[in-house]
């Protein structure tokens, strides 16, 4: 205990033997993960590997079967109410599929994100004390849309979409970013522009952020440090820097040790290829228009 | 390893010995008793309703001779009259006021019922049974006998149609509002969780925003069925043109009688062309540009230009990093539309508080009387009535219900079908028939049947034909929507081997729809066991009847007796509905 509390300032996240099953699927299996403060961290593996589910139980979304996750000095699956939402207000989450509520304005969408710090519900924009507004105008700024702060939310592209989810994390003030997949719906222009936007934000706040991705060379060019899973145990766990898509695709390969794992590696990688076949297509639309 | 040994997903079957014939090694094809009880039951109402018709007289002859009636009647009345002005347009306004209120008041109630029923949003299976149990009972009780009890405690005045309404029509909002919140998408519920937002705060920045024109929606359409519903409401004693109306028939002034239930059609036609338009700026989703709203607003935009006021562009404010000058939202077409529709509900609220004058006393003192005239309501009994008078009269009730559906489903299902747009030969046909159903609508069943029953006098067989000829209108809308929503593809599969329309409608279209046909059917009559006991009220014979004289003559241990005669018939209709639509899921 008192080493971890020694810890605390340079170690944010601290997971250790997390075990979570659904019913007889087992999600998480013994996984271990420690984070230092502003680190950028990557979470590959195959669909289904458990990345989501353990992003889920950094922000207590989740209970786990087993094990302790620990972040920012607490133990979330012992935080409820009042406690455990003041630790989710320090830490932004950004969801694959943006989440934003279509109908309202983009700017009440951002304001959202400041509920923890107001106490009770909040309808319409002038329930919103002026301060707060200031300052989700002023992410969006940063974000790069504050000319679209009064349109409806479900006006705006895709990545548009992504970088007011951006910024409504930011309205937290978070001191952790998680993103679960956060261009996995977006085209890969967008996807730059997005993770791009994501990084500069993490290193100039000096957010720790974890992240999920599916695009092995995004990964390697855009984190850290790497950390791939397989059935729900971390298998890989190196920084990213020298680090080639051959060698973690090997790792890939190496540690499926059954034909069904083979499989469905083979299976990964040809939904890989034809994503790339279908992206130079697009790529192909683009020049042409 | 699965790939190759896979076997055949049938581990209760027993493993067929080999045969070299085909027909011997197919597996049997079988039935579940539940649903072989499903298929008995569905029949045996069917052949109960086929008897009721049977039994309610309808004939082309007796028509005929009831046209004769008419026009006699119509030869005695002479000129149709109307209330004075003055009088008429308070009427009109108190009767639109009382209306609103209630369904507002259901609305409000609505919301926190809707919360615990909702699967996503449940506290726990208990708060769930209890939400699902308010929404079925109030929903059973009809407001014509809560407005008889409430027109007792409270001194007269507005207060017990309100109320009568407001509680009734919880069972239906709340129900149609739950299904709403659990068709929501979780996501951005989940982020405003995920971001340290409290329960309440999921709710109304997650949660509201999503259902809110769905609800509005609901709130409406519940609000035309019960200003149709209202002109019962007046025969036991709620103000309005209903109660007018009432008068003038008891005391034989058939021509102003006539008048009034003209303009109470009137009102209803309005009412409903009024909400669609609501219906469809709010339901619009992201902004057309070409709705009503918006068309105002260009108006008054060109009108506001014209005098020298300053207009914002519609479209959305220059590139600006100064975050003050941004804090000021742009007037866009948008934000005004917004701003005018709010103001006028809220005047409209005001309005039908205002004209219902509200007696907020009785809300205190009507405490003091609950005990005394709860006594006179328990024990329950028949009176003076034997209980064979009674139960042949509940009979009579379910049978007139029972026929009107059948006549109902058997028009309905031959112009639902032609409305739909993949079953219509044409264009013109299916515009046709969306429009005979949409005047049908129109006409308030209850209105029809006490014309009806005035004219002819022709007790339970007029009933049946107005709810008949009312039940067309709703069943056949439901069912022209139900097959447009059928998936395209089985259609398409079977157009491309050949087939022929009728064959395409026959073995895709129905087939698809039945399971939505079937749940509408019960619907139908779920609502017209409830219409047909408020059709006694007015003159239609039945179990209203006696419901009506208990009350008149405040034998309310009776009025206990039927109501929970009705009750029952209500919950076990409900129940066999319940079970059908998941049986032939
Ligand atoms: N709520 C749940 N109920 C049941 N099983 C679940 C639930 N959530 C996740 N699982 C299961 O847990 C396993 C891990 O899922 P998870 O969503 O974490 O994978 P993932 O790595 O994020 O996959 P993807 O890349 O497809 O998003 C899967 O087998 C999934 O089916
Ligand atoms: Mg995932």
């Amino acid at each position: 205990m008192s080493t971890q509390v020694g810890n605390e300032d340079s170690v944010v996240i601290d997971v250790s033997g997390l075990t979570k099953e659904f019913g007889r699927t087992v999600a998480l299996q013994g996984a271990s993960l420690t984070v230092a403060r502003g680190e950028i961290v990557v979470l590959l593996g195959l669909s289904g590997s458990g990345k989501s589910t353990l992003l889920r139980h950094l922000d207590g979304l989740e209970t786990p079967t087993s094990g302790s996750v620990r972040v920012l000095g607490q133990e979330v699956p012992r935080l409820t109410g009042r406690r455990l939402r003041a630790l989710r207000s320090r830490m932004g989450f950004v969801f694959q599929q943006f989440d934003l509520v279509p109908s309202l304005t983009v700017l009440e969408n951002v304001l959202t994100g400041a509920l923890s710090e107001l106490r009770g519900p909040r309808i319409g924009l002038w329930s919103y004390p002026k301060r707060l507004k200031l300052t989700a105008l002023g992410h969006l700024d940063r974000v790069g849309l504050l000319d679209r702060a009064y349109q409806r939310a479900d006006t705006l592209s895709g990545g548009q979409q992504q970088r007011v989810a951006i910024a409504r994390a930011l309205m937290q003030d978070p001191e952790i970013l998680l993103a679960d997949e956060p261009v996995a719906s977006l085209d890969p222009e967008s996807s730059e522009q997005v993770m791009s936007l994501i990084r500069e934000i993490a290193m100039d706040e000096g957010l720790t952020v974890v992240c999920s991705l599916h695009q092995v060379d995004l990964a390697l060019s855009w984190g850290d440090r790497i950390v791939g899973l397989r059935h729900g145990e971390v298998v890989l766990d190196t920084p990213a820097e020298g680090l080639s898509k051959a060698e973690v695709m090997e790792i890939y390969g190496r540690v499926a040790t059954s034909t069904t794992e083979l499989e469905a590696i083979e299976v990964e990688l040809s939904d890989a290829a034809a994503d790339a076949a279908a992206e130079t297509h697009l790529a192909d639309g683009a020049l042409r228009s | 390893m699965s790939l190759i040994t896979a076997t055949p997903p049938a581990p209760s079957a027993p493993p067929p010995a080999p045969s070299p014939s085909i027909a011997d090694r197919a597996p049997r094809r079988r039935v579940s008793p539940e649903r072989i009880a499903a298929i008995l039951a569905l029949g045996a109402i069917v052949v109960a309703s086929v008897i009721a018709l049977a039994d309610s007289g309808i004939s082309i002859p007796s028509m005929i001779e009831s046209w004769g009636n008419a026009e006699r009647f119509f030869a005695r009345v002479g000129t149709i009259t109307f209330p004075e002005p003055g009088e008429l347009v308070y009427l009109t306004a108190l009767t639109i006021g009382l209306v609103l209120c209630g369904t507002l008041l259901a609305a409000v109630i609505s919301v926190p019922i809707a919360y615990l029923a909702a699967s996503n949003t449940t506290p726990g299976r208990g708060w769930q049974a209890f939400g699902r149990f308010v929404t079925v009972l109030t929903r059973a009780i009809p407001d014509v006998v809560l407005a008889m009890v409430f027109v007792l405690m409270f001194s007269l005045g507005s207060l017990p149609g309100i109320l009568a309404i407001g509680i009734h029509s919880i069972g239906m909002i709340a129900k149609l509002f739950a299904d709403a919140i659990e068709q929501i998408d979780e996501g951005p519920r989940r982020a405003i969780r995920a971001a340290g937002g409290s329960k309440l705060q999921e709710f109304t920045s997650g949660i509201l925003p999503q259902v809110l024109p769905s609800w509005v929606a609901t709130v409406l359409h519940r609000n035309d069925i019960n200003l149709r519903g209202s002109v019962v409401l007046g025969y036991v004693g709620v103000v309005g043109l209903g109660m007018e109306m009432s008068f003038a028939f008891k005391s034989l002034n058939y021509s102003e009688g006539l008048g009034i239930a003209l303009v109470m059609f009137a009102l209803c036609v309005v009412m409903e062309i009024v909400s669609s338009v609501v219906r469809q700026a709010m339901l619009g989703g992201a902004p057309t540009g070409r709705g009503l709203g918006d068309r105002v607003v260009r108006l008054a935009g060109r009108a506001g230009a014209k005098r020298g006021v300053e207009t914002t562009p519609v479209a959305r404010p220059a590139v600006s990093h100064d975050l003050d000058a941004a804090l000021r939202r742009p007037w866009d077409a948008v934000r005004i539309r917004n701003t005018v529709w709010g103001w006028l509900a809220f005047a409209v609220v005001v309005g039908s508080v205002l004209v219902c004058n509200i007696q907020w006393g009785d809300l205190i003192t009507f405490w003091a009387k609950v005990p005394e005239i709860a006594v006179q309501f328990w024990p329950p009994s028949f009176g003076n009535y034997d209980a064979a008078t009674m139960f042949g009269a509940m009979a009579q009730t379910i049978g007139i219900a029972l026929a009107a559906t059948l006549l109902a489903f058997v028009v309905s299902v031959f112009v639902g079908s032609l409305a739909a747009r993949n079953v219509a030969p044409n264009g013109t046909v299916r515009t046709s028939m969306r429009l005979l159903l949409v005047v049908i609508r129109g006409i308030p069943e209850v209105i029809l049947a006490i014309v009806l029953i005035v004219i002819t006098g022709l007790g339970s067989q007029a009933g049946t034909l107005a709810l008949a000829f009312g039940g067309i209108g709703l069943l056949g809308k439901l069912i022209a929507d139900s097959f447009e929503e059928v998936k395209p593809g089985p259609e398409r599969a079977l157009r491309a081997t050949g087939a022929s329309r009728g064959q395409v409608y026959a073995s895709a279209t129905l087939p698809q729809g039945t399971r939505a046909l079937i749940g509408h059917s019960f619907y139908l009559l779920d609502t017209n066991i409830r219409a047909a006991t408020i059709l006694g009220i007015v003159g239609g014979g039945g179990i209203g009847y006696y419901l009506l004289n208990a009350g008149q003559g405040s034998n309310y241990a009776v009025v206990t007796a039927i109501v929970l005669m009705i009750l029952v018939t209500v919950l076990i209709v409900e129940g066999i509905a319940m079970w059908m639509r998941r049986v032939f899921k």
